[in-house]
Parts: structure tokens; C-alpha cells; sequence
């Protein structure tokens, strides 16, 4: 397993190479050796890093680490290695009914702009009204059901309007 | 494990609005938890005073090693039942720690008709042994009854579940090793006195405890005999004479002070081997819960966000979270317990029911405790679902549920409508503990659904008697269907009938659950294996 970290906006690779008698990092594949030296405390530790001594200070912040190493302090952020989408659903653009049954009320217009989570239709099946959100941010293209109509499962009823890639 | 992000918006106008209807409710509960709890007749307690006993919270206080939680269970049963006689079936039962052991407190309370046995009293005893049998917990019984209540004997006696399987159950938990002390403060008359006679330790009160199957004025009816309550069952008597009871004890604070001491003796039933993490608060706010379910029953809502608020760190594995998405499964840690959820999020599907089954099943061999989030208004009905077999596919998620050798537990989040509460391991089922919420509903259908469907009926009658149809009188049979159905469905119904463990507010759910599941670890998984699925 590896591990992506942040250090100044830019994301390093960091991977255990083995842990005895020294631990050996590969980070952006170099290793480095590593020795654990005696704490010099109020926060600050020392380590032995192919063969230089080098002093730090770390603390955490509520979410944030923060470590202070010659002179400047550095946020280290972690890389959630799980996929954004991964929960949501197959497709990001597409409000599907989850079973059969009838819209109570329409709620956003086309051409709106919605955010993830917002209630765009209500609907009733099974004497349960249940809201149909957003899937994410952004313009809603159409909606296809409205008021009175009766639609089955997996039904389209509402359209976002597609994702412009800005990476 | 993965937080859950949350999509709730604590400033919008439904979460206010849900919060504050929630919040009302709950000051409801709470009242009435507090009147069952200790509103009593001013005579009632002054009787009790100069007899120098003290109230029976009192004794269960004195009795748990301090410091430590005492989980209530019923606190309103029989809110509902016998015109309010009867504040919590006149008996307090919970679980609580005594010298360092978990254990079933079930005490008697003298302040309610001198403490006599109702029908839900002993609905609620029975109940209390059943929890000690299934979890292996040893039970304390503080007994001061001056036995069952005589008018209502015909529903107190006779049947299976009734008075007479407390002492059969007495019975089969001292058969299985899990032991039991009686503490008599009290009298304890006639079956009553079984109570001390079958536990395997008993301590008495000297001048107020007295244990005879008989008192002295059916004595004196019967025989003749003229003989005083210390020696016809009092304390010297039965530690010297009989060997009905054990310990002497000067006063009630002495028997507890030897009671602690017996459990001290006791050996510890060792627990399974649960998976069990470092316990961490939710990340979200478990107060934001009241924000979160709506303020009508129809209304849905995305489990998710009471899972959020509910497990530690918030954080949640979702399995197959895109297959059978109207019912959630996952693995969560409460308190640091691994357990396995399930929550609906609408109606069931041949989909949603065969993911259940298959999760069950993982749990169980995982060795995983399952937690059952009830808001359900049924499997999905209709021509196309029949045809795909939705009978046959609900049937496999209970078979799966049944045959279970994981402890399951229950919370009724908000609706229990038609057959998903078998399904999500209602009553019937035999999960260790089920908790309601106050805003619960359970019936076989919604109130309307009911009143439309008598007051179509009443149609079509008023229709083929030749006359015309009454609008008033159909509106007025509809509204008092509904009314009738309504008190019914209603989570004060259910738990003044014993249909759950007690009424809990929301943001208590992972403490209760943690305790229960703490519990039931004492107990070994049972054997492996389920019937005949039907594919």
C-alpha cells in the first residue's frame, strides 16, 4: 500500500519499503533510511535521514497536519485514494426514480442552477413521498415528470446539464 | 471506512421546522417518562416512608457500582393500559453493572397498589428473564409485591406467557448457570414468594420482608390459625427455620450492602470474541437527528444521515451501494463494536430484499452483530414484482433474518408498515433488544389506508342497499377509523404493550445500543445454519 500526501499543493508518493532493522521510505521512487532519534520534547522530534540529523515540530489542527521544518511551517494533506463518484451512481447527470409512482410537486426549473443534496421533485409510491436530490452541482437541463404524472422505476425524471472538465 | 458526507443544510427552513417538532415530541416523552417514573400519591409514599422502605429507584441506585450507566428498558409500559394505574406495569426492569458484573435488575414498586402484579407487569418480568436467558445475564429481583393483581386475575394466571412463566423461567436460567439473587424488601405472597424460593441466593429484610404462600388473614380464613407476618415469613424465621432465604439483614441498606457482596462471588460468563476498535464519537452532531426526520410520516428521508450521526467517526463501509439501493447495508463500529447495519430507504425490491439476505449472511459469517434501522412501509406489491418473484425474495432476506446466530438489534427509526417489519427483524423475530423512537408508527397499514379502505367498503354497502351514498356518514366513519387507528399505530401504543424494549430519545440510539450489545456478548453465538431458501 502506498500513500499520497501533499506538500505544498504538490502530491508526493510514499510507500514503506521495509521496516527492519531500519525503516527504508521510497518516496517519488528514492529510498530513504530512516532512524527515529530521541525526542527533544515541547513538540519537537528528530530523525536520522541518510545519515543527517534533521530536527522538526508537528501538530495537528483540528482536520489539518502541520509540520515545521527548517524554519517554515508546511500543511501535509492526505489524497483520499477512494474516487469521488464511487457512492453516487454510474451516471452523475441523471435523477432516476427509485421505484414506481406519481410526482407530488416539481420544485427547480430548467436552467437553474442546483446544488448536490437540493430537493428537485417529490414524489409518492407506496404511501411514501420521498425527495429526489441532485446528484451534484449544477444546471439543471429538464426535468421529465411533473405534477400528477405517474412514471416507473428507473425512469429519467430529471437532467443535469453535463459536466464541463476544467482539469 | 469511509465518513459519511453529510447533505444536511442545519439552516434550512426543514430542518428547523423538523427540529422543533421533534424536539416537542420528545419533551412529550420525557414528561410522560418522568410521571411513570415518579409521580405517585402522596399517601402512597408516606406509607412507604413509615414503613422505613425506601422507594424502589432509590434501592436500584444504592445497588449500581457508582458511576456507572443504568439502561431502563420499558419505562412506559402500560401507559396506554388499565386507566394510567400502572406507571411502567408498576415494575422497573433495566440493565445495570453490580460488582463490576452486567447484569438484569427487575424491582417491584410498592408505591403502585402495594406493588400487586398486573397483566403487563408480568408481560414485563417474563420479558426481563427472556433478556437474561438470551444474553446470559444474571438477575437481581427486588422483591416488594403484594402479589397479582386480583381484579385482572383471569389475564395474570393462567396462560403460557403468563404469571407462571416467571418461575419457570426462573427455572431454565439457573439450569443454564446464570444466577440469581432476590432480595426481599418486601412481602412477597403467594407465586410471589417463588421468587425468593427459586432464586439461588436471597437476602431478607428484618420487620418488613415476609415470604409465605399465604398471608395471615387467608390463614385465618382457611385454618383458623392466628399467627403474625414475622412468624408465619419473617426474616428470622425463614434465615433460621425454613431455609427459604439466606441472609438476614437488619435494613434494606444492609440486604444491598450483602447483596453487592454475593454478585462479588459470582464467575463471569466469558464474552465472545467481537471485533472491537478504540470507541469514537460520530463526526456529526447526533442532536442534528431531530433536524433530519420529518415531521410526517409519509415523508422519507436518507438513512445515511442518521447512520451519520449514530457510529463512530461517522464513519460507514457501504456494501453494494449501488445494487438495491433502497436498503442500506454496511459495517460501522458503535462504541467501538463492529456491527452490521441495515436501514431502509424506501420500499423493498427483489433487488434490496436478495442484498439483505446476502449481507445477513456475510455478517453471520463474520461473526458480526446486526443492527436493524427500521423506516419501512413494505415490499414493493404489483403485477411486475409478483412475477419477479417478490414473495419468494422477501422470504429469503427472513430466512436469512431468522436463522441468524449473530445477537440482532432493532431500532424503530420512524414507520413499521406491512411485512418489511419481519423482514427488518420486528418483534416476532427474536432480536436481543428493539428500541422505539417516540415518533415511531407500526400497524399493518397507515391510518388513511385504513379509513379509505372501511369507508370504500361502507360505500359499495350504502350502494347496493339501493340508497344513496351519505357523504356525512362516510366522512365521520373515515375520520373515526382513522382517529382509532392512529392511537394505535402509535409508538406510546407499542410500548405500553411490550411490543418493544422501551421508548428511546434518538440521540441516546448508539449509547443504548452499545450497552445492549455489550450485553449480549455474554451469551455464545448459536449454531450455524438456516432452512430452505427458496431461489
Amino acid at each position: 500500500m502506498s500513500l499520497k500526501l501533499t506538500l505544498d499543493g504538490k502530491v508526493h508518493e510514499v510507500s514503506i519499503v521495509r521496516r527492519r532493522p531500519h525503516l527504508v521510505l521510497r518516496i517519488d521512487g528514492q529510498d530513504h533510511e530512516l532512524t527515529e532519534l530521541p525526542a527533544e520534547g515541547r513538540g519537537h522530534a528528530s530523525m536520522a535521514m541518510g545519515g543527517h540529523a534533521v530536527s522538526f515540530a508537528r501538530a495537528t489542527v483540528a482536520d489539518r497536519q502541520l509540520l515545521r521544518l527548517a524554519g517554515r511551517t508546511f500543511e501535509v494533506g492526505t489524497v483520499d485514494p477512494f474516487s469521488k463518484a464511487g457512492a453516487g451512481g454510474a451516471s452523475q447527470d441523471v435523477v432516476r426514480a427509485p421505484m414506481p409512482g406519481a410526482v407530488i410537486s416539481v420544485h427547480r426549473r430548467a436552467g437553474e442552477a442546483v446544488a448536490r443534496g437540493e430537493v428537485l421533485v417529490t414524489i409518492e409510491s407506496m404511501k411514501l413521498q420521498t425527495g429526489l436530490a441532485a446528484p451534484r452541482d449544477g444546471i439543471l437541463a429538464a426535468i421529465h415528470r411533473f405534477e400528477g404524472e405517474t412514471f416507473e422505476k428507473d425512469e429519467v425524471i430529471a437532467t443535469l446539464e453535463p459536466q464541463v472538465d476544467e482539469g | 471506512m469511509r465518513k459519511i458526507q453529510s447533505m444536511i443544510s442545519t439552516s434550512s427552513a426543514d430542518f428547523r421546522r423538523f427540529d422543533r417538532h421533534n424536539r416537542a415530541m420528545l419533551a412529550d416523552f420525557r414528561a410522560r417518562q418522568e410521571a411513570a417514573r415518579h409521580q405517585r400519591p402522596e399517601r402512597d409514599l408516606d406509607r412507604l416512608a413509615s414503613q422505613g422502605k425506601m422507594r424502589p429507584r432509590e434501592r436500584i441506585e444504592k445497588l449500581l457500582d457508582p458511576g456507572t450507566p443504568f439502561l431502563e428498558l420499558s419505562s412506559l409500559a402500560a401507559n396506554m393500559a388499565y386507566g394510567g394505574d400502572s406507571p411502567s406495569a408498576s415494575s422497573i426492569v433495566g440493565i445495570g453493572i453490580v460488582s463490576g458484573r452486567e447484569v438484569v435488575i427487575r424491582a417491584d414498586d410498592p408505591t403502585v397498589k402495594g406493588g400487586a402484579w398486573y397483566p403487563l407487569t408480568a408481560k414485563k418480568i417474563v420479558r426481563a428473564l427472556d433478556i437474561a436467558m438470551e444474553n446470559r445475564l444474571p438477575v437481581l429481583h427486588l422483591c416488594d409485591s403484594a402479589g397479582g393483581f386480583l381484579q385482572l386475575q383471569s389475564e395474570v394466571f393462567p396462560d403460557k406467557y403468563m404469571a407462571g412463566r416467571i418461575f419457570r423461567n426462573q427455572s431454565i436460567l439457573s439450569k443454564m448457570g446464570v444466577k440469581q439473587l432476590a432480595l426481599v424488601f418486601g412481602h412477597c405472597t403467594a407465586g410471589g414468594a417463588y421468587i425468593p424460593g427459586l432464586s439461588d441466593y436471597s437476602v431478607i429484610v428484618r420487620g418488613t420482608g415476609a415470604v409465605f404462600l399465604g398471608g395471615p388473614p387467608l390463614v385465618r380464613a382457611a385454618t383458623g390459625e392466628e399467627v403474625s407476618v414475622e412468624d408465619l415469613g419473617g426474616a428470622d424465621m425463614h434465615t433460621s427455620v425454613s431455609g427459604t432465604c439466606d441472609y438476614p439483614a437488619a435494613t434494606e441498606e444492609e440486604a444491598i450492602h450483602i447483596g453487592r457482596e454475593i454478585v462479588a462471588q459470582w464467575d463471569r460468563a466469558k464474552k465472545w470474541d467481537c471485533q472491537r476498535d478504540a470507541p469514537e464519537d460520530p463526526a456529526y452532531d447526533p442532536q442534528e437527528i431531530y433536524g433530519i426526520v420529518p415531521d410526517d410520516i409519509k415523508k422519507s428521508f436518507d438513512m445515511r444521515e442518521i447512520i451519520a450521526r449514530m457510529v463512530d467517526g461517522s464513519r460507514f463501509h457501504e456494501y453494494q451501494p449501488n445494487y438495491g439501493t433502497t436498503l442500506i447495508c454496511g459495517y460501522a463500529n458503535i462504541w467501538g463494536y463492529k456491527v452490521g447495519i441495515l436501514a431502509n430507504n424506501g420500499v423493498l425490491f427483489n433487488d434490496s430484499s436478495l442484498k439483505g439476505g446476502h449481507f445477513i449472511e456475510l455478517c453471520n459469517q463474520n461473526n458480526t452483530p446486526l443492527v436493524f434501522l427500521q423506516n419501512i412501509t413494505g415490499y414493493m406489491i404489483g403485477k411486475e414484482y409478483e412475477r419477479r418473484g417478490i414473495t419468494k425474495d422477501g422470504a429469503k432476506m427472513i430466512m436469512a433474518q431468522s436463522c441468524s446466530r449473530v445477537p440482532k438489534f432493532t431500532v424503530m427509526c420512524n414507520g413499521s408498515f406491512g411485512a418489511g417489519n419481519y423482514g427488518m427483524c420486528g418483534r416476532a423475530f427474536d432480536g436481543r433488544f428493539l428500541f422505539t423512537w417516540p415518533n415511531h408508527q407500526i400497524g399493518v397499514m397507515g391510518g388513511d389506508q385504513a379509513a379509505n379502505t372501511l369507508a370504500e367498503v361502507k360505500i359499495n354497502q350504502m350502494k347496493r342497499n339501493g340508497g344513496g351514498v351519505d357523504e356525512a356518514v362516510v366522512r365521520q366513519l373515515w375520520e373515526e377509523t382513522r382517529a382509532a387507528y392512529q392511537e394505535q399505530l402509535s409508538a406510546y401504543h407499542s410500548t405500553s404493550e411490550l411490543w418493544d424494549d422501551g421508548i428511546i430519545d434518538p440521540v441516546d440510539t448508539r449509547n443504548a445500543l452499545a450497552i445492549a450489545i455489550s450485553a449480549s456478548l455474554n451469551a455464545p453465538l448459536a449454531d450455524p445454519g438456516y432452512g430452505v431458501f427458496r431461489f
